[in-house]
């Protein structure tokens, strides 16, 4: 017996199902050779009048929006070239640009064996989250402070005292010293997470216990340069260990030439042989399970530059940055994470008397986000940011984040 | 490619064929339908997106053969939706694919979703027919998800963009998924008029209507995708 009960049920249970209209994946052409991958993003956020979240390229990480398309190209089984180009720009503020972000050559003198080098401009090796500072892999929209906020330091221009050093905490995102580029201009993060650098990179490992990287590139962590001319090298490595797949540690470390030549030309000979460098240790762990996902980080950096006048800038300028972040998915599409961030500063004597080099800055980002689609992500947060300096400032700002990638 | 699939539309034509069935007499015979889905564009297996800000190698993964489609009768008799049971199937997470990529299961089946790789996968859905998370687990584990309702269910791994699955979840057991040379076979299929279709990865799908005589025997059915 047929039980007209029976369809009307299935009537019910019975909906077309829509397919995804949007690719979920990169495109593969050439015979498989050629793949390419895109992601796009907008964000935006009320003005940061006390610039807590501008980044080196002179605008607010918040308030951007940026599309970039990345390629692999394989040619065998020994070598690919890889590249990504990106468009960005600030939302309602000035030019946008379009520039190589990456270009190099990933050669794989044993296909059988877990071991290549990249030449070229390549990503750097040193810490982790400049892998992960876009798209998916960042739960939130802003970034570390060690890996964005902009100290007083730079590369082009250098304090002639500590006073001059002083004279500047707390105005990264806009210094001016008086050796060297006299143009008022921007400061360097700890780490510059956003260019990469020009060199080579070995690597050793995939998905095993142990990997370890090693690279000499041009530059250093707070500056990377992509032409090597004229400027020093850096070497850098990094060392991971995952003794059970839910947990992940890193040792980082760094030591490169942070001045550039227009200014070590500029001073006289004894100067051009003082200490010119930046030298940092990173540690980073990550541990997940189930729905959780717990990271940390923690950057020490110190810059070593020519003592010029008195007062003396003595010693090396260190700066620590640390930061713990969670991410916590609710239901399927939905997440919640929370990071917490501290950027300190060691201390330097002046005329006034003994401060740290900069201002320290604490900051807290919470917020989530929601799959439109599998690769359509809405992500909404709220920062707080505290400046110690002599006017202590804080600032609130909520944020909003569409993201696509394919 | 917008399309829409709709996996079960119960058949008004079937309460006739099974009327007719329901009178007293000699049981009449069931069929065999097989036949061959032919696949012209067979869709490319994804590579993993590239890797620009990866350290070194690319990842252990290894491309399937996607030339399988899922072949099922549109309308079906009604005792097909009573036949029940405890059913359960697997999909593995192994060398960064889902194993198999598609799955094809009756309504109420437990699928289960063990890890095979030595390192972590995180296996979810925000299909609407179920949508799930299962969190991120290691090798040797397993978590299982049951199947309430019929529809698509899209699975991915949100550690590992290039992972991903179909499994097709159905009210009635009149379904096959193409072997390696696409063909199907459906058993015990009573006499009456069907439309069957052959689905394909979401991108391509073809219908066509057949007979099954009193007799019962062999029908063949092919389709041709493009």
């Amino acid at each position: 017996m047929v039980s007209a009960c029976a369809c009307l049920l299935l009537a019910a249970l019975a909906r077309p199902v829509t397919a995804q209209s949007l690719p979920t994946g990169p495109i593969t052409t050439a015979g498989g050779r050629l793949t390419i991958g895109g992601e796009a993003s907008a964000s935006v956020s009320p003005s940061d009048e006390y610039y807590f979240d501008y980044s080196d390229y002179n605008y607010n990480l918040l308030r951007q929006v940026r599309a970039d398309a990345a390629a692999v190209l394989r040619l065998g089984d020994r070598l690919a070239l890889l590249g990504d180009i990106r468009v960005e720009g600030p939302v309602g503020e000035g030019p946008w640009t379009l520039r190589p972000y990456a270009l190099f050559a990933r050669i794989r003198p044993w296909p059988r064996r877990a071991f290549d080098v990249q030449a070229g401009l390549i990503p750097p090796v040193f810490g982790a989250f400049s892998r992960r500072a876009y798209g998916p892999y960042n739960p939130l929209i802003g970034f570390p402070l060690a890996y964005q906020y902009l100290t007083s330091l730079r590369p082009d221009a250098l304090p002639a005292s500590a006073d001059d050093l002083l004279r500047m905490r707390g105005r990264g995102w806009l210094t001016r010293y008086p050796v060297g580029s006299l143009t008022a201009d921007h400061g360097v993060p700890l780490v510059d997470g956003l260019h990469y650098q020009t060199g080579v990179e070995v690597h050793a490992g995939n998905n095993d216990p142990i990997e370890v990287s090693a690279a000499l590139t041009a530059g250093s962590l707070s500056a990377p340069r992509v032409s090597g001319a004229g400027s020093g090298a850096q070497v850098s490595g990094r060392f991971s260990y995952r003794p059970v797949p839910s947990l992940v540690l890193g040792l980082s470390g760094a030591r490169g030439v942070f001045l550039s030549r227009s200014v070590t030309d500029v001073l006289g000979a004894a100067a051009q042989q003082a200490s010119n460098d930046q030298r940092a240790l990173g540690f980073d762990a990550e541990y997940s399970h189930g729905h959780w996902l717990v990271r940390t980080e923690g950057v020490l950096s110190s810059w070593r530059i020519p003592a010029l006048a008195a007062p003396f800038i003595d010693g090396p300028l260190r700066a620590f940055g640390i930061d713990v972040e969670g991410r916590y998915r609710i239901r399927p599409g939905l997440y919640a994470a929370l990071r917490v961030d501290h950027l300190g500063f060691s201390r330097v004597a002046g005329s006034a008397g003994e401060l740290p080099w900069d201002a320290p800055v604490r900051r807290i980002e919470a917020g989530g986000g929601y799959s439109l689609q599998r690769n359509i992500l809405l992500k909404v947060a709220y920062q707080y940011n505290r400046r110690d300096s002599s006017y202590t400032r804080t600032s609130g700002l909520v944020s909003a984040q569409l993201l696509f990638w394919f | 490619m917008r399309r829409q699939l709709a996996l079960l539309v119960p058949g008004v034509l079937l309460l006739l064929i099974g009327g007719a069935r329901d009178s007293p007499g000699a049981a009449p015979a069931a069929a065999t339908v097989r036949g061959r889905v032919e696949i012209r564009n067979p869709v490319a297996s994804p590579e993993p997106r590239p890797g620009i800000g990866d350290l070194g190698v690319d990842p252990a993964y290894q491309p399937m053969d996607r030339r399988r489609a899922v072949v099922y009768l549109e309308t079906a008799p009604q005792p097909a939706f009573e036949e029940g049971g405890e059913m359960r199937a697997t999909m593995r997470q192994e060398h960064e694919t889902f194993v198999p990529h598609v799955l094809a299961i009756r309504v109420g089946t437990v699928v289960d979703f063990p890890n095979a790789d030595p390192f972590f996968h995180n296996v979810f859905s925000l299909s609407k027919t179920r949508p799930f998370d299962l969190g991120r687990y290691a090798r040797g584990h397993s978590k299982a998800i049951r199947f309430d309702e019929p529809g698509i269910v899209r699975v991915f791994c949100d550690i590992h963009s290039h992972m991903s699955a179909f499994i097709l979840v159905f009210a009635h057991r009149f379904f096959a998924v193409t072997d390696d040379q696409g063909r199907y076979r459906i058993d015990r299929v009573p006499p009456g008029t069907y439309t069957m279709t052959a689905w394909y990865e979401g991108v391509s799908q073809q219908s066509r209507t057949f007979t099954v005589l009193d007799e019962g025997g062999t029908v063949d059915v092919d389709f041709s995708l493009r």
